[in-house]
């Protein structure tokens, strides 16, 4: 397998070493740098902090539509995985899992981020949104019932991501949404079958309701 | 039962309408024609199961996660052709969490492609199985190969496949594709298509117009990729979860695999995330998923979990061919074509299926001379499979834009010159519609002039053509119907929906028929414990199954009618379910009250459809089926400084028999439209010839069309047509509505330039080497 030429995300972790990944993933402090080797010695490797966490699985607590969780998350473990494999929220899809198609797209205290793009600890004591919180109860959002009423979906496969990335835009803008702000919200998100035009209209649809 | 018997239908569209007689089969439902006045099935209704898909509790193969489930990774060949030496996987299995490892290959086995299987391993968590994998230690002593398909034909080239090679064939293939008339070093030649003699029409012929098209490698890139969960239930009974178009493929090949009986394997695909002809059979064309996944979970004796990445989902599991056809046209003084000639080369990597479709040789069939050759060039790459219209996207882009370069010669108005040559009255009538509704002969003043002016952004206008069959099957569904004493509809059936709308589909149908909402329909599908029946390929899915639903519903009906008309003190022949209530005359009585008496727990039918009885107004060549017609109209705007090409409006004029639920059918023509749009503009993969491996195997570089790339306009029209073909009238759109997109675009932007680009997709670089603004690229 030497011989092969491809790097994946997790594999370029295990090269970088666990110790600057778990540096960079304490809890708290998501905007620091991580620490960097000094210069005059680029072999060194930096001192875990005393607040680091792993190698092993470590305790995070975060919100999930609107209900804390705790558990315990290896650190190298993407939010997309733990959501997935370890809560059992599969309404999040893995599709290119490398940040390029928007199917895992969840909000993160509000914003929308690629959840595979993410380690699971970088939302430790914050608040995610899946698509299984956007209804209340057994109602559910206009977003997603304009979704159904302009049939904005087909296999249903971006679907989660796309309802996502609309529903920030709808928290960001309301009713002043135009087309061209619905094609800027989706511009990072994949469909293969084809729901494009039909999603704007849905958008468009939900911001003239949701006012 | 009764007899056969016969029954006038009234079949036909738009003015062109006529009465047939058909002999029905026994038992069967008399068709809804032109004549039938339906309450539910052709109006549009939103997806029945949308809400599972929007709150994210659709459950999709990826989803599944039975307990101690545990996760497969495959070691892929990393080289384009290589013997394998030694395999050892033992150093793997003492790994923590590792819980079964298989090697795949033998020492001395030649693999032909990299991401060929080599070795497997499943553990408890995705990682560990990841670190098994390097684990494995393999020695490979890699040897010459080939990726390009022109480098493949020539002499010397590196030969792929020493022996004779085995054609794959799915559910996914063309009715009455493939097939093979001989095969020398990497090529393999195709049974030809053949009508008259070519070579004499082209001698003939006053005005020719030659020249070679070239079409890229497509992928599927279905969102989900191919993945397959397979739990053993005992020692030859197991449970299988698919991302699948064909649940039945699945069982048999499952099945055949571990010498187990069909029916002690059980498929669930309850959702399918985006399938698009690659998805069928229990293992992906490149790779042995099925055995893999199922080996796997007996070693282990746990359930496991294969599920590929995007990488293998690009390089090994099907594509579409890429096509080099030499287009050879001939016309006559006064514009009549005298021959038709497409020698059409490409490849499907290790596999076969790089023909060209049915385009050339059935659209426009009023030429007298046609011939069709094509040949599989066969290159170290991962094979090709069915493609959402197979062979014929490629095959469209290259005659349209021939056409449209005879037709500027003979100073022919394109449309015109397609007018004069179809044969279709169905397709006539969609090249009249849109000539008026896409203003053709305005737009294609303004775009000359444009090219008059030499301005900047120029704007194109092309039109091209679809042709596909009915190929909707008989006998191979049967639906079940029940309704229960508590008023409950259910319909059950073993089919899977890819995203097409069928679920909803099936509910109108059964509402329909027993005069019920349709929201009190439960459709029950995606398990082959449900019924027999088809694959969703060939786009033969709503013609297949929504008959067979009706026939069981109006066996239902039949028994509730007989219960109403006793409790009304009436006739059968006197009741009408419609509603909410049976009634007859003046007497009625509400649905609940009725359902409470059914004896037993419910009333339950079944239901199938027979063989195809009608093909109004044309026939499918080689078949009896009906012709599906399709005509597709393009604007595209050209900057002539930077070479992009923007796609303003697309008009899709479709053909799809009765048209059940216009809401989702649209929205399958826009999925057509779009797939064509990406494939004419952006997507290619693309194949390093140093190292024989796919260097865009990824959703970054391989660009799928984004919602900005999409045309900013589609419209689509339904020319409805009653062929008298089966008892719901419905046909199939998936496909015929991605085949002539690509093909308008090309034509839009020769109108806009002025100059043809002649090779997909229509990149910048191309249209400025089109315009000798820039020097043009190697071969392609």
């Amino acid at each position: 397998m030497s011989d092969q030429v491809r790097i994946t995300r997790r594999g370029l972790f295990r090269g970088l070493g666990s110790t600057t990944l778990i540096a960079g993933c304490r809890p708290g402090a998501p905007e620091q740098q991580p620490p960097m080797p000094p210069p005059d010695d680029p072999h060194a490797r930096p001192q875990a902090p005393a607040n680091a966490v792993g190698p092993g699985p470590a305790p995070l607590q975060f919100t999930l539509n609107g209900r804390p969780q705790t558990l315990e998350v290896a650190p190298h473990v993407t939010l997309l995985a733990a959501l997935r494999l370890q809560l059992g929220a599969t309404g999040t899809k893995v599709v290119c899992d490398r940040g390029s198609c928007g199917a895992c797209t969840v909000l993160v205290d509000g914003v929308p981020r690629n959840s595979c793009m993410m380690l699971a600890h970088d939302v430790g004591g914050r608040s995610v949104t899946t698509v299984e919180g956007l209804a209340r109860g057994e109602e559910l959002s206009p977003l997603q019932q304009a979704f159904i009423r302009h049939d904005a979906l087909q296999c249903g496969y971006c679907t989660p991501g796309m309802l996502i990335s609309c529903q920030a835009l709808l928290q960001r803008k309301g009713k002043a949404v135009t087309r061209e702000d619905a094609e800027q919200a989706i511009a990072g998100n994949l469909c293969r079958c084809g729901t494009y035009p039909h999603i704007v209209a849905a958008v468009l649809d939900a911001a003239g309701r949701t006012g | 039962m009764p007899d056969d018997n016969k029954t006038t239908l009234r079949v036909g569209f738009a003015d062109q309408q006529r009465d047939i007689e058909v002999i029905l089969p026994a038992g069967e439902p008399r068709p809804w024609d032109a004549r039938a006045e339906l309450a539910v099935v052709g109006k549009p209704h939103p997806r029945i199961e949308a809400a599972a898909k929007v709150t994210g509790a659709a459950k999709y193969t990826h989803d599944v996660l039975p307990p101690n489930v545990q996760h497969a990774a495959v070691l892929r060949c990393p080289h384009a052709c290589a013997v394998v030496e030694a395999v050892d996987v033992a150093p793997a299995k003492s790994l923590p969490g590792v819980s079964a490892v298989i090697a795949l290959v033998k020492p001395g086995e030649r693999l032909l492609f990299a991401g060929q299987d080599v070795a497997a391993a499943c553990a408890a968590t995705p990682e560990q199985a990841e670190d098994a994998l390097a684990r494995i230690a393999v020695r490979y002593k890699p040897e010459p190969f080939v990726v390009d398909t022109a480098r493949a034909m020539e002499d010397g080239a590196p030969v792929v496949h020493r022996g004779k090679v085995e054609e794959r064939v799915t559910e996914g293939d063309e009715p009455g594709a493939g097939g093979s008339a001989g095969q020398r070093g990497n090529v393999r030649t195709s049974p030809s298509m053949k009508k008259g003699d070519a070579a004499k029409g082209l001698r003939a012929a006053k005005v020719v117009h030659e020249a070679t098209y070239t079409t890229q490698v497509h992928t599927h890139a279905a969102l989900e990729t191919h993945s397959i969960v397979v739990r053993w239930d005992g020692p030859k009974k197991a449970t299988v979860w698919c991302s699948t178009q064909g649940i039945f493929s699945v069982r048999d090949e499952f099945a055949e695999v571990f010498a187990l009986r069909p029916a002690d394997v059980h498929v669930h695909t309850e959702f399918l995330g985006g399938g698009f002809g690659a998805k069928f059979g229990a293992s992906a064309p490149g790779s042995r998923m099925g055995f893999i996944a199922g080996e796997l979970a007996r070693l282990a004796k746990a359930p496991v979990r294969l599920v590929l990445d995007r990488r293998e989902e690009h390089t090994c599991t099907g594509n579409r061919p890429d096509s080099r056809q030499h287009v050879s046209l001939g016309a006559g003084p006064d514009g009549q074509l005298t021959a038709i000639h497409v020698r059409a080369h490409g490849t499907a990597g290790v596999g076969t299926g790089a023909g060209v479709g049915r385009n050339a040789f059935g659209i426009y069939s009023k030429c007298p001379n046609i011939l069709v050759e094509s040949h599989d060039v066969f290159t170290h790459a991962g094979p090709a499979t069915a493609m959402r219209a197979p062979g014929h996207p490629q095959g469209a882009f290259a005659l349209e834009l021939a056409l449209d370069e005879l037709a500027a010669r003979l100073k022919l108005d394109p449309l015109e010159l397609r007018l004069r040559h179809n044969e279709h009255p169905v397709r006539a009538h969609q090249f009249e519609r849109g000539r008026k509704e896409f203003a053709w002969d305005d737009n294609r003043k303004k775009s000359a002039a444009l090219r008059a002016k030499q301005a900047r952004v120029r704007r194109g206008f092309g039109v091209a053509a679809s042709i596909w069959g009915d190929f909707g099957r008989g006998k191979a569904v049967v639906a079940t119907v029940s309704v229960g004493r508590d008023g409950s509809v259910e319909v059950r059936n073993g089919l899977q929906d890819i995203g097409g709308g069928i679920t909803t589909v099936v509910a109108q149908v059964a509402a329909e028929v027993l005069g019920r909402p349709v929201e009190a329909v439960r459709v029950r599908l995606g398990d082959s414990e449900l019924g027999p029946s088809v694959g969703s390929g060939g786009s033969v899915t709503t013609a297949s199954v929504t008959p067979a639903v009706r026939a069981a519903a109006e066996g239902v009906k039949a028994q509730l009618v007989q219960l109403a008309a006793k409790q009304l003190g009436a006739r059968p022949e006197e009741v009408t379910l419609a509603g909410g209530a049976a009634k007859a005359g003046r007497k009625s009585l509400a649905w609940a009250d009725l359902c409470k008496k059914i004896e037993g727990e419910a009333i339950v039918a079944t239901g199938t459809r027979p063989d195809t009885y009608g093909h109004y107004p044309m026939k499918f060549m080689g078949g009896s089926s009906y012709q599906i017609a399709g005509v597709q109209f393009a604007e595209v705007t050209v900057d002539t400084w930077t070479g992009v090409v923007g796609v303003e409006r697309v008009l899709a004029l479709h053909d799809c028999g009765r048209v059940m639920n216009p809401l989702t059918a649209r929205s399958q023509v826009n999925g057509g439209v779009i797939l064509g749009t990406s494939y004419a503009l952006t997507e290619q993969r693309v194949m390093d010839r140093t190292h024989g491996v796919m260097l865009n195997a990824n959703l970054e570089s391989y660009k799928i069309a984004g919602v900005r790339d999409v045309p900013r306009q589609i419209d689509v029209v339904f020319t409805e047509v009653h062929t008298g073909a089966n008892n719901t009238g419905a046909i199939g759109i998936g496909e015929p509505a991605t085949i002539p997109t690509a093909a308008a675009i090309g034509c839009a932007v020769f109108d806009a330039l002025g100059v043809p680009v002649r090779d997909l997709p229509l990149t910048p670089d191309r249209v400025l080497a089109a315009l000798g603004a820039v020097p043009a690229r190697g071969g392609a």
